[in-house]
């Protein structure tokens, strides 16, 4: 009986270094793929997928920077690509191996960050709004579609102390930045001293700053207006309904226009498994697989070919599928460098001590 | 047989003193260096060694021509062009007092009826005390968001007794209040050991000469008791004032719109903003003050000493 387990174990231990010999090892953020799509792709590959998470750019690539190596693929946000390739992090794509190439919507190819795209291909995106309890916001007759829910002092006097914004300077100044009417990516002092009062004025009525618990707080009731980003808003109504709760947790668009974020696939020039790497952003690039992070995820797809087996309810969304009118007010942000990252700083220091 | 136990000495301070030189010495020194620097684009520092655009070589980048380039004062002058930075530091030392005042009003007592405990339930009570670090640090500050969030009974509880005496509900999460609540649990053990291997050495003998003597119980307190446990007080406080005024998790959890503290800040410049010098000189300009107040701490206590003798 033991020679037949030491022989199972044996079988088994070599089973497993087999499986291991081909293992695609990808970097993401939280909770950015359906376990079921993992799944898929490595029945697909015959191969093993280990993911390691991010819960924002500057840990990536602080992490990368500091030559973290044994990653084949990352999905950074688009700002964040350019210093990718800079530092000399990544791979171009071979594109004769990416045939599902030809499936991404040309609205999302040639962006700023990767012209030509050469080093990246468009995975999904989030637009960053706000999520509202929708039962106490129709209660007290609050329209959500204008940032002035967070910001207008007449609307927020309803609903003071239950409102939170993100924990991030960029965003924050961008919603206030295009409640003035201006663009989102606006570096302009005086645009920007505006921002900063309305965001000083607002302040008052906010409850706090979170990046980090918004889900659970829009979930719990205890907070019902937060600036966030429309997949943790997605996540925070699966929450609210599995919970039970008598309300739902909804977002959309505000009509000045809002922030989005596209991450794209990118190789590392320092991937152990380059094949494993190119067969994973082609799989990704396919219209069902990437339907699944919009079904599954609450993501936008940047992928045309996905919209067929997208659930109705999903495409009903404007934040996951914004109408071409809606894509105009929509801007990617830039990074910021040198004097114009100083300045924000100091500014959004002001705004975190201002009584 | 001194020259061996020279050896001897060198071996058992050795290790730690060289973890302290590569892990504290060093690391402060780069960082005060860094302090002068400009930042790299893409966080880190302006590399002052990079390659040559005629060779290609790696070479030193500074001159004595352009060294301008590469080193500046105009980080330490960032701090004093506004005074947020200094009233944000003001702001944090007075979280940290008020976290140790009160940490030391309760931990006095509870290390005072612990020593005075029978001998045998002694070990238990403190096992008791450090009892939440088996815990995750971050899972107890997320139960007390649990707890101070208004769906919670704690803050329930508290809004129907104000709501007796016709006081409005108040919110407790997100506010000033609920980050000195989540300072002081978490220090709080920090001051009950330090007070506790004190006070359990006191000699009780002391105590009832005094009784014999006419002294009241408040006299016997202030007189004997408390001078004596000053040592265990400065170190409680220290251990405890230290760490809460570096702190940044919990302001950043349970924190409201304006109760960011020096911690969340320096952080800031690191990760959000890439700006590593001016995180530097944010640091060093928090050491200084520790220190500053350490070596003031130091005098008093020192005069203190002078005036029981």
């Amino acid at each position: 009986m033991k020679k037949v387990l030491l022989a199972l174990m044996l079988a088994a231990g070599t089973v497993h270094t087999a499986q291991a010999e081909d293992v695609l090892h990808l970097y993401n953020w939280n909770n950015y793929i359906a376990p079921e799509t993992v799944k898929n792709f490595e029945k697909s590959c015959k191969c093993r997928v280990v993911q390691d998470y991010y819960g924002a750019m500057e840990e990536m690539l602080a992490k990368l920077a500091a030559g973290a190596k044994g990653y084949d693929v990352v999905i950074p946000t688009g700002f964040a690509i350019p210093p990718m390739i800079k530092q000399n992090l990544l791979q171009p794509l071979d594109k004769s191996k990416l045939a599902n190439a030809k499936n991404v919507s040309p609205a999302f190819m040639n962006t700023q960050f990767d012209q030509g795209n050469k080093y990246s291909l468009p995975y999904s995106f989030s637009t960053t709004l706000v999520g509202y309890n929708d039962k106490k916001i129709k209660e007290l007759g609050i329209n959500p579609s204008s940032w002035a829910i967070i910001f207008d002092p007449a609307v927020l006097a309803k609903i003071k102390g239950k409102v939170t914004v993100l924990d991030d300077s960029r965003e924050v100044f961008a919603a206030a930045l295009m409640y003035n009417g201006y663009s989102a990516n606006s570096t302009k002092p005086e645009e920007w001293k505006k921002a900063q009062e309305t965001i000083i004025k607002a302040k008052p009525f906010w409850a706090a700053f979170n990046a980090q618990s918004y889900i659970k707080e829009l979930t719990l009731g205890n907070i019902w207006v937060a600036h966030g980003y429309s997949s943790d808003m997605f996540q925070a109504n699966i929450d609210a309904k599995a919970a039970k709760r008598n309300f739902g947790v909804a977002y959309g668009l505000q009509k000045e226009g809002n922030t989005l974020s596209l991450d794209s696939m990118v190789v590392l020039k320092t991937a152990p498994r380059p094949d494993l790497a190119a067969k994973f952003v082609n799989f990704m690039l396919d219209g069902k697989n990437a339907s699944e992070l919009t079904n599954m995820i609450g993501t936008g797809t940047p992928n045309a070919a996905a919209a067929p087996f997208v659930k109705p309810e999903m495409k009903q969304n404007s934040a996951v599928f914004p109408s071409a009118e809606q894509m105009k007010k929509l801007q990617q942000l830039t990074a910021l460098e040198g004097k114009a990252l100083r300045d924000l700083n100091r500014m959004w220091t002001q705004v975190k001590t201002a009584k | 047989m001194a020259k061996s136990n020279r050896i001897n000495k060198w071996l058992i301070s050795g290790p730690p003193l060289l973890y302290l030189i590569i892990f504290f010495a060093i690391p402060s020194l780069i960082m005060a260096f860094a302090a002068f620097r400009f930042p790299g684009d893409y966080g880190g520092l302006l590399p002052l060694i990079g390659p040559n655009p005629d060779t290609g070589a790696n070479e030193l980048l500074v001159t004595a021509e352009n060294w301008r380039d590469y080193l500046t004062f105009e980080n330490f002058g960032l701090f004093f062009t506004d005074s947020i930075y200094v009233e944000l530091f003001a702001k944090s030392f007075w979280y940290a007092g008020i976290t140790t005042l009160i940490c030391l009003a309760m931990a006095y007592p509870l290390a005072w009826l612990i020593a005075r405990s029978p001998k045998k339930y002694r070990d238990l009570m403190i096992l008791l005390v450090i009892l939440p670090f088996w815990s995750n640090f971050l899972i107890r500050v997320y139960a007390w968001m649990i707890i101070l969030g208004p769906q919670g009974y704690f803050s329930m509880a508290i809004n129907q007794v104000l709501g007796l005496i016709g006081i409005g509900p108040v919110q407790l999460m997100f506010s000033h209040v609920a980050v000195i609540i989540v300072l002081v649990y978490v220090h709080l053990p920090f001051m009950v050991l330090p007070l506790y291997a004190n006070l359990e050495k006191h000699d009780m003998a002391l105590l009832d000469a005094a009784q014999d003597l006419g002294a009241s119980g408040w006299q016997r307190f202030w007189k004997i008791t408390w001078p004596l446990s000053l040592p265990g007080v400065w170190a409680g406080a220290a251990l405890v004032f230290i760490p809460a005024l570096g702190m940044f998790a919990v302001p950043d959890l349970v924190g409201g719109t304006d109760g960011i503290m020096i911690g969340n800040l320096i952080k800031q410049q690191f990760l959000d903003s890439r700006d590593w010098p001016f995180g530097s000189v944010l640091s060093i300009m928090l050491t200084l003050a520790v220190l500053l107040l350490a070596g003031f701490a130091a005098l008093i206590g020192r005069g203190g000493k002078r005036n029981a003798l």
